[in-house]
């Protein structure tokens, strides 16, 4: 049998089907989206893909899933009826969040409302202190008292949260017991088995979220299992995590929270790889489509990762100072800065005379000036247009016809005579500022975590990403870019790469310089026992299951913590002293400055990471892209380089045409993204067929 | 180069000083020691011009909008001709530039070559800066000298070189020299970032085009909000407001008048009439009127005008020396920060008569301060230092907000489980009040209850509250909110305590401190029994309140709403009123006070 695998990324417009079989050949296909069941879109996709290619079910290995079923359920509050039970007096931590929230001056501010109301939330009478000791023992008859009165509210889920439940959850295990006895049908989800880290408004609101959307994630998968096995696709079927690890999906339906993040991560994970086997270690990854652009930092061939984020917060231009956007949702996340510029972003001249990019989007409908469907507000890719970035007669194969003047006439009236100059510049200008915004987000993974972005190469994807790419390298000093082939549904590529993931955590609070080594190395044997247990009930055999352990510290009295790597094995008090030692340089390398000896660093968190490694690798060295188009006729057109070079005659490629060096101004057109070579920039493919830009 | 002015350029300079701003801010949140800083983000970064005129202000703290220029005129000023690469300022005397004595300023010139082009600025609220009380924040101090360690302008590092000199004499005057010193690293490292990058968009763009281009800047934000003035009505428009007493005079509320006087492009916000200084420690600097007025005004004008010197140039404010809005040596001033709240507020209710459609009724008043402190049997020292809020009015369109920060004051509530692990304390309960809102059509805030056990053997409490008296005032129809409360809990008896005080407190005692509700707006009548029905279901209003404040009438059960018997009650309440309701809704008429 051939181990075929395959790779789906549901967006909401379309579902990115990819088949890779074990020679490294790889068929792709793009389908539009079933929202009323997701499941017959990706079937019926594959189906079509089947038959296109002469392969059949029997000979898939394994199913690899991104989707947004777990985000669009918190995005357009479609999630459960969640019952929350917390401490007595604490009735109003998921609503009261951390107080603060993401814009000033603003008295129209509203909160996301909770996702849990108040008469759903009930309080039991218990207490534990922040050391586990139970101050206040919890009755059975008043944990009964509680969830009685949410099976009478009707709810679909109860989620249980009290103080200090990270360091003792002995009162949750009670509550959950009653859970099971006395609502047997209603799912039960408790913090200290989502997240058993101290904040208590972090892991209300995780364990929330869980909640929020187990049903709908439950539902989906089940439906998907039927649908696939109905199609002879009784293989497993593995959930991109936000982390960029793969979850089977049973477990995915325990803990959707870590699922939500699922397209984004992918694509970064297909980045991390690639990017590996060019033997470029360091890059920041770019991807960039309609409404917004998205960036994250690679380094070490590791991708980083955040330990928390927004959920549905809407788009921040790039700030990460004010939070509370959305909902907090606190688990191990790749971590991607996020901003509100892609080829719809509406470009604009605000009442003081300053150009404006976004965060405003004409979106798919009615999209850009130059679709004609009815948009009339000059858009980023009508800038693009006018710039002669992009083919002015169609775009996609020919399946979209655009309408160059029209962009033109958009960009005059509405930006180049407001800002009295000509329409080249103005559109040249629309095109900087967006790359100037999108710069935001690429700093907010690199500079301000202490990273030179210039040490890094850009890995751009998405379908806008190809054609900023030497745009925002240029203004952040990066000398090499990198754009995979099929860069529009680079995510379901990015699929295939991914390892099966699991991530355990513990909050312990203790000083390095005071505490027992002998407790940190139980505390992680613990963790490790739970991780073995997992991976094996998956199948995995232990020389396949790889755990790393990492240690969360911060100098005592700060709130945020750094992560480093911990060894394995025996925790002595040379291990300490170098997690210490760790920990400093990396406040050092992040901050610039690392306090002296005297100053207590303090452990907050202990992780671990554990890895399910395929039986073999789980992509071919060499993969066969298809989509590489090499029947495209060489042309040229005149495209504009800014005020100093003014328009240009400019070659237009198709990817194939760069087995031979060509140097700037160039243009790759594709079937789903266009890349843009500018002036002082050579272009090139490599082994993998990546296009691989040089700037000056 | 060309001297042309070039919208692109311009653009993408003024993204990029705004960006190291916000990197300057992120670099002290995430590296800071203190609770204050990190959680209520009581600090500010800024850029200024090489002339110190702010261009740029990093997003914290709302309330220190136009902090920075006072001190910095200072320090210009001083160290003319002696200002170097290398060197670091440092300030906090509130009677030259500063604002009060925890607010430690850090400035550091920037240099191209020989030529200066810009400032680096910081300030930062230091968990202690020594006084007679941990915290530094005593309401009850009567003059600057029991408040702290003060510090003129002076050269932090000079050319380089740590004035050790000073730091030796700041580490033994403060109670955790270790926090105090790691608090200005975090401020150091803010500095440090925006040279580096100041640096690359020299490298870029050269200094002559960055010169100009932040004074462009500037230009721009003044265009912006002179246009957005010229909008509003013309006119004159007064507020009177009253802080419940000083902690010291206890039976003396304190006048604020705040009248707003707006003619084409210009406005002016005029403190006269305001009490005169107080002996207690709530007297405002006039650099932190002028935040406060400014930032009042912003919350009127459209989201995305630049914070910088620009805004400040339309804008004028005018603050008698010698009353509680602009006091003279030797006031006192550590806990000053009610006042900018409720100057804030006061500058609010004069834009509500401008503006009515625009503006909210009255917050619970700012920050609630609460500190606890004192010296472990180990004779180890221990601070906490807790500010509650949360409360908003009701707004025009909307009910007020409910847990969320002050407008003043874009803090964050620190974690229950981490105070708990740090200090020696429990949180016994942290959730909102049922009945305590201003009814109106858009109701205020619920407001929330905090309370906390103290676990060492004994220490200092020190709280700092208002609006107690003088209740968050309601408009156009809605009513006030109810006042706030505070009570000390020793052998299970509690205790009323004032709105401002310093006790002594043992293990096992409980302090517990309600927020005033928001004032509502518009008329309770009108608010849809659906809202008022919801708002009883979640245990936020009573059956007999949604009865009396609302005329709603519910089943006997209360999960319905009794349409005929609500239609009934609200015509006799109509029909028993007596004229129409006044705009600003008190308790009992304020005036009687005075």
């Amino acid at each position: 049998m051939k181990g075929l695998r395959i790779g789906v990324d549901i967006g909401g417009t379309f579902t990115d089907i990819v088949l890779l079989d074990d020679d490294g050949r790889v068929l792709t296909r793009k389908v539009p989206s079933t929202p009323d069941d997701y499941a017959r879109g990706i079937v019926d996709g594959l189906a079509a893909l089947f038959a296109a290619s002469g392969v059949g079910p029997g000979e898939v290995e394994e199913v690899l899933h991104a989707t947004t079923v777990a985000s669009n359920a918190i995005l357009e509050r479609k999630g459960a009826r969640v019952g929350l039970v917390g401490t007595e007096g604490f009735r109003d931590v998921l609503e009261i969040r951390s107080l603060r929230m993401p814009r000033l001056y603003d008295i129209a501010w509203e909160k996301p409302p909770p996702l849990v109301e108040r008469r759903l939330r009930v309080t039991v009478d218990e207490r534990i202190d922040a050391r586990g000791n139970v101050r206040r023992a919890l009755e059975r008859a008043d944990a009964e008292r509680a969830i009685d009165r949410l099976v009478a509210e009707g709810v679909d889920v109860i989620a249980v949260c009290l103080i200090n439940a990270f360091a003792n959850p002995e009162h949750e295990r009670l509550i959950e017991a009653v859970a099971r006895e006395r609502a047997p049908g209603i799912p039960c989800t408790t913090s200290h088995d989502v997240l058993p880290e101290i904040k208590e408004y972090e892991r209300t609101s995780t364990t929330v979220i869980n909640a929020y959307v187990m049903p709908v994630v439950a539902h989906y998968l089940a439906s998907l299992r039927r649908e696939l096995d109905r199609g002879g696709l009784g293989v497993p079927l593995l959930l991109m995590q936000s982390n960029g690890g793969l979850l089977p999906a049973e477990e995915a339906a325990r803990h959707p929270a870590h699922i939500i993040e699922s397209g984004p991560a992918a694509g970064v994970v297909g980045a991390q790889v690639l990017a590996a086997r060019l033997g470029l270690p360091d890059v920041v990854t770019f991807d960039m489509g309609g409404t917004t652009a998205k960036a994250s930092l690679v380094e070490g061939g590791a991708f980083t990762r955040s330990q928390d984020y927004q959920v549905g917060g809407g788009i921040m231009r790039g700030s990460r100072l004010l939070t509370g956007s959305g909902y907090l949702l606190r688990v191990p996340a790749i971590d991607l800065a996020e901003v509100g510029a892609g080829g719809g972003s509406i470009v604009s001249v605000d009442a003081g005379g300053s150009l404006q990019v976004g965060p405003e989007s004409a979106g798919a409908v009615p999209g850009p000036v130059c679709y004609g469907r009815g948009g009339d507000r000059a858009t980023v890719t009508d800038a693009n247009v006018v710039l002669g970035y992009l083919n002015p007669e169609f775009l996609v194969g020919g399946e979209l016809t655009l309408d160059a003047d029209a962009s033109a006439r958009a960009i005059a009236a509405q930006v180049a005579e407001p800002l009295g100059i000509d329409v080249a510049h103005a559109a040249y200008g629309a095109h900087q500022v967006a790359a100037a915004t999108m710069m935001r987000a690429i700093r907010a993974v690199s500079s301000e975590r202490g990273r030179d972005p210039r040490r890094y190469a850009l890995f751009a994807f998405g379908g806008n990403g190809p054609l900023f790419a030497a745009t925002m390298a240029r203004g952040l000093g990066m000398r090499r870019i990198v754009v995979p082939p099929g860069p529009g549904l680079f995510s379901a590529f990015g699929l295939l790469y991914a390892e099966v993931e699991h991530h355990y955590s513990r909050s312990l609070l203790r000083l390095v310089a005071t505490c027992d080594p002998s407790e940190l190395e139980a505390a992680w044997a613990e963790l490790e026992r739970r991780a073995h247990a997992q991976l094996t009930a998956e199948g995995f055999p232990p020389e396949r299951q790889e755990l790393l352990r990492s240690a969360h510290l911060h100098y005592k009295g700060q709130s945020y913590e750094l992560e480093v790597p911990a060894p394995s094995g025996t925790i002595d008090a040379a291990a300490l002293a170098a997690i210490e030692d760790a920990f400093g340089r990396e406040h050092e390398r992040t901050y610039g400055h690392r306090a002296g000896r005297e100053e207590p660093v303090e452990l907050v968190h202990l992780g671990l990471l554990a890895r399910g490694r395929a039986e073999r690798p789980r992509t071919p060295a060499g993969m066969l892209a298809a989509g590489a188009d090499g029947s495209r006729p060489r042309a040229a057109r005149s495209a504009y380089f800014g005020p100093e070079l003014g328009w240009l005659e400019t070659t237009v490629v198709g990817r194939a045409a760069l087995t031979t060096v060509h140097p700037g101004p160039c243009i790759v057109e594709e079937y789903d993204a266009t890349c843009l070579v500018p002036p002082g920039a050579r272009a090139v493919l490599d082994d993998a067929s990546n296009i691989v830009i040089e700037l000056d | 180069m060309s001297d042309a002015f070039d919208p692109v350029e311009f653009e993408l300079l003024k993204n990029a000083l705004f960006g190291i701003a916000d990197e300057m801010a992120l670099t002290i949140c995430r590296t800071t020691y203190s609770g204050v800083l990190r959680d209520n983000m009581d600090f500010s970064t800024a850029i200024a011009d090489a002339d110190g005129k702010m261009v740029a202000q990093g997003l914290t703290l709302p309330g220190h909008l136009g902090s920075v220029p006072t001190a910095l005129d200072v320090v210009v000023e001083r160290f003319a001709g002696d200002i170097a690469p290398g060197d670091v300022f440092i300030m906090n005397d509130p009677f030259e530039g500063g604002m009060h004595l925890p607010d430690i300023f850090v400035f550091k010139p920037v240099f191209a070559g020989d030529e200066r082009v810009a400032f680096a600025c910081t300030v930062c609220h230091h968990g202690d800066v020594g006084g007679r009380v941990p915290g530094s924040n005593a309401s009850d101090s009567t003059e600057i000298y029991q408040e702290g360690v003060r510090i003129p302008p002076l050269k932090l590092h000079d050319r380089g070189r740590r004035n050790e000199t000073l730091i030796a004499l700041l580490e033994r005057n403060v109670r955790i020299p270790v926090q105090l010193m790691g608090d200005l690293r975090a401020q150091l490292a803010a500095c440090h970032i925006c040279e580096t990058q100041l640096a690359e968009l020299v490298d870029r763009h050269g200094p002559a085009k960055l010169r100009r281009y932040m004074t462009e800047i500037i230009d721009y934000a003044e265009r912006l909000t002179r246009a957005a003035i010229a909008e509003l009505p013309d006119g004159e428009f007064r507020f009177d407001d009253w802080i419940d007493d000083d902690g010291i005079d206890v039976d003396r509320p304190i006048p604020l008048v705040c009248t707003i006087r707006k003619r084409g492009d210009r406005l002016q916000v005029d403190w006269t009439g305001s009490s005169e200084q107080v002996k207690g420690a709530i007297n405002s600097t006039l650099s932190f009127t002028k935040s406060h007025s400014y930032a009042a005004v912003r919350c009127v004008l459209p989201g995305d005008i630049p914070s910088n010197e620009g805004v400040f140039r339309a804008i004028e404010v005018i603050a008698p020396p010698g009353t509680i809005t602009n006091m003279v040596l030797p006031g006192a001033c550590a806990a000053r920060g009610l006042t900018g709240f409720r100057m804030g507020d006061c500058a609010l209710g004069a834009l509500a008569m401008m503006v009515p459609e625009r503006v909210c009724a009255a917050s619970d008043g700012g920050n609630t301060g609460v500190s606890i402190g004192g010296w472990t049997r180990e004779r180890k020292p221990f601070i906490y230092v807790d500010f509650a809020c949360g409360t908003w009015g009701g707004r025009p369109w909307a009910d007020g907000l409910e847990g969320n920060a002050n407008l003043f004051a874009n803090m964050a509530s620190q974690s229950i489980e981490v105070t708990e692990s740090e200090h020696p304390l429990e949180i016994l309960r942290y959730e909102f009040l049922p009945d305590r809102a201003g009814a109106g059509r858009f109701r205020g805030g619920a407001p929330y209850v905090r309370e906390y056990r103290f676990l060492e053997h004994e220490g200092v409490l020190q709280v700092r509250s208002d609006r107690r008296r003088f209740r968050p005032y309601g408009l156009y129809g809605g009513g006030p909110g109810r006042p706030s409360a505070n009570y000390l809990v020793r052998d299970g008896e509690p205790r009323p305590m004032p709105t401002k005080f310093i006790h002594d407190i043992r293990h096992g005692d409980v302090f517990r401190h309600e927020l005033a509700g928001g004032g509502g707006w518009g008329d309770p009548l009108e608010r849809e029994p659906e809202r008022v029905l919801a708002d009883v279901r979640n245990d936020l209003l009573s059956a007999a309140l949604a009865r009396a404040d609302y005329g709603v009438v519910l089943t006997a059960d209360e999960t319905a709403v009794d349409a005929t018997g609500t239609a009934g009650l609200r015509a006799r309440m109509r029909a028993a009123r007596a004229g129409q309701a006044p705009a600003v809704a008190w308790d009992d008429a304020p005036q009687a006070a005075e």
